[in-house]
């Protein structure tokens, strides 16, 4: 337990002024140059009303249509370049795309032996059905690792960057929250009531048939994270703090990234020798097969959805 | 048998051909009535419309290439151009609210400046002086 | 056999097409009308008849597996979500649109509502 010292004299130890500098209050000039005393600087009303008017009257000046007959025309020919500019956008990339070779034609550089070997080897080596997903999820699940890493230090750079940090200003966002947006909508709330339980069924059920069909733990977890929004959307932050605040989201993005790195990088140990693992591969078309890839998707699935309502929360309003 | 099937599925296909072809000359229009629109509703508007319509096209395609789990697609597509819908709706009202909160704290400041510089100077004197800028 | 499946054919295609129809005359409300309100009327008319025949004729042409379900689970999914979609963006037209005295008139009513339509926030 730390002693309290009194107030003058922690002024004068070195973490109270580093704690100034570093929160922009410390006065650089005070104490060391010679300095009139200042009085505080009030906005002439006058002056401010001034500034008002001149503003209003150069864009008058600036954007008169009637004098400028340059400027009218100007404005036509700037609308009419840029619908050819866009058109001609178009039109060059719709030619290159049919200069592409036709899909699936046996004699394109695409379809060569590494390719043929996957397609060929692919369901029994890793049992799952969908070889995309036994792909990504299996051959190449360090690849996978590091996109789960890297949406993990999106969430952190978008956290640095927006998040209100100061108890002032989460202060002054709260009392300002409902007063920019329209109030609650009963219409919204029965129907989001209605909608948002199928929505994450279907979420789920996305990310547990990833290796039967298409999907698998990204596009699961997007449509899971719309889901949150959703329900964000229609009820607010007082509701939805009952069930995932921030401490929901470190503990769940935490328990997925560590789960996957674990599963997948004892190879690291073992010599690179890792693509058989203990979990047997199962019949292929059960969704207990495929061995390590359904846990691999939920926890892919689980750090998708955190991030995608953490982006949108952040965006909205700077905290959980 | 064999010539009834042929025919079939020629008739299916240049059935099923058509409507996308008609269903993508659709969607070109409402991007033309996007870009038209005089208010934002209706760009809003225009974009959930095209988004109904790009469902039936995925749908209608899953049924050419005889794949069923492309429908799956369909719902995804379906609910976040919902979703979309109404993020921008809330975003709108809340910027027109907001500014509609600013000009009158403004408005309010200007009525009480204007009533005391009644008289104090005139108006030409301050023409030119802006003119000179 | 094939008597069947042209029948299913023949079923198939007389939806799908009326569904276009209904589009077709859902793109000629939104370009001729003259406000968004009114658009609005046109637009939201694709959003549940038109998606639900073409929907309609996919399912018979599919037949009964379960790709018909999920078609069917999309129809059901679009006719809820679809009226909220409209009653969003109307009210986002009402309350955001300056000159409102042009286009359409604000009734008063009797007594006077309450502030806020939903459940506060608890």
């Amino acid at each position: 337990m730390s002693k309290k010292v009194p107030k003058e004299q922690y002024e004068k130890t070195f973490s109270y002024k580093f704690k100034r500098w570093l929160d922009g209050t410390k006065d650089p000039f005070l104490g060391t140059v010679e300095m009139k005393p200042q009085e505080e600087f009030r906005e002439d009303q006058d002056a401010l009303e001034r500034r008002k008017r001149d503003r209003k009257r150069n864009e008058e000046r600036v954007y008169d249509l009637e004098r400028n007959a340059e400027l009218r025309v100007f404005q036509k020919v700037y609308n009419i370049f840029g619908v050819l500019f866009c058109v001609f956008l178009v039109v060059m990339l719709l030619t290159a795309v049919s200069w592409l070779p036709t899909y699936g034609e046996a004699d394109k550089p695409v379809n060569n032996e590494v390719s043929a070997r996957y397609i060929e080897n692919g369901l029994q080596e890793t049992g799952a059905v969908n070889i995309v997903t036994g792909m990504i999820l299996d051959y190449r699940a360090f690849d996978t690792l590091g996109e789960s890493h890297v949406l993990f230090v999106a969430t952190c750079t978008v956290l640095i960057l927006l998040r209100l940090d100061r108890k002032e200003d989460q202060e002054r966002f709260d009392a300002n929250d409902r007063l920019h947006e329209p109030k609650n909508d009963v219409i919204l709330q029965t129907v989001a009531k209605i909608l948002v339980p199928p929505i994450m069924i279907f979420g789920i059920y996305i990310i547990l048939a990833g290796h039967l069909g298409p999907g698998g733990g990204f596009s699961g977890g997007a449509v899971i994270g719309a889901g949150l929004i959703l329900y964000l959307n229609a009820f607010g932050f007082v509701r939805m703090e009952r069930f995932f605040t921030a401490k929901t989201y470190r503990r769940l993005s935490f328990c997925a990234l560590a789960c996957y790195s674990l599963a997948k990088s004892y190879s690291f140990y073992t010599g690179a020798n890792h693509i058989e693992s203990i979990i047997p591969l199962g019949t292929p078309g059960a969704i207990l097969s495929s061995g390590l890839i359904l846990i691999l998707n939920i926890c892919v699935g689980i750090v998708v959805a955190g991030t995608m309502y953490t982006f949108y929360v952040m965006f909205r309003k700077g905290g959980y | 048998m064999g010539k009834g099937m042929e025919s079939l599925d020629k008739a299916y296909g240049i059935l099923l051909i058509g409507i996308l072809i008609v269903l993508a000359v659709f969607v070109v229009l409402c991007l033309i009535r996007a870009v038209i629109g005089p208010r934002i509703a209706d760009r809003i508007l225009a974009a959930n419309m095209m988004g109904t319509m790009v469902s039936v096209m995925i749908a209608i395609l899953a049924f050419l290439l005889g794949e069923g789990y492309l429908v799956d697609i369909c719902m995804i597509y379906a609910m976040i151009s919902f979703l979309a819908v109404i993020v921008l709706t809330k975003v709108y009202m809340g910027v027109y609210a907001e500014k509609k909160q600013r000009d009158e704290t403004l408005t309010d400041g200007q009525d009480v400046s204007e009533n005391s510089r009644l008289g104090q100077e005139s108006p030409g004197e301050e023409e030119l002086q802006y003119d000179r800028v | 056999m094939t008597v069947f499946e042209w029948v299913r054919f023949l079923a198939g295609a007389a939806l799908l097409l009326s569904g276009l129809a209904i589009f077709l005359i859902e793109m000629i409300g939104v370009f001729r009308f003259k406000y968004v309100l009114n658009r609005m009327h046109a637009a939201a008319m694709g959003d549940t008849l038109g998606i639900g025949l073409c929907f309609l004729g996919l399912i018979v042409m599919w037949g009964f597996c379960f790709t018909s379900l999920k078609l069917f689970l999309v129809i059901a999914f679009l006719w809820f979500s679809s009226p909220v979609s409209s009653h969003l963006i109307a009210r986002l037209e009402v309350t955001t649109n300056e000159d409102q005295k042009k286009h359409f008139d604000i009734e008063a009513l009797d007594e006077k509502l309450p502030e806020s339509g939903g459940k506060e926030e608890l």
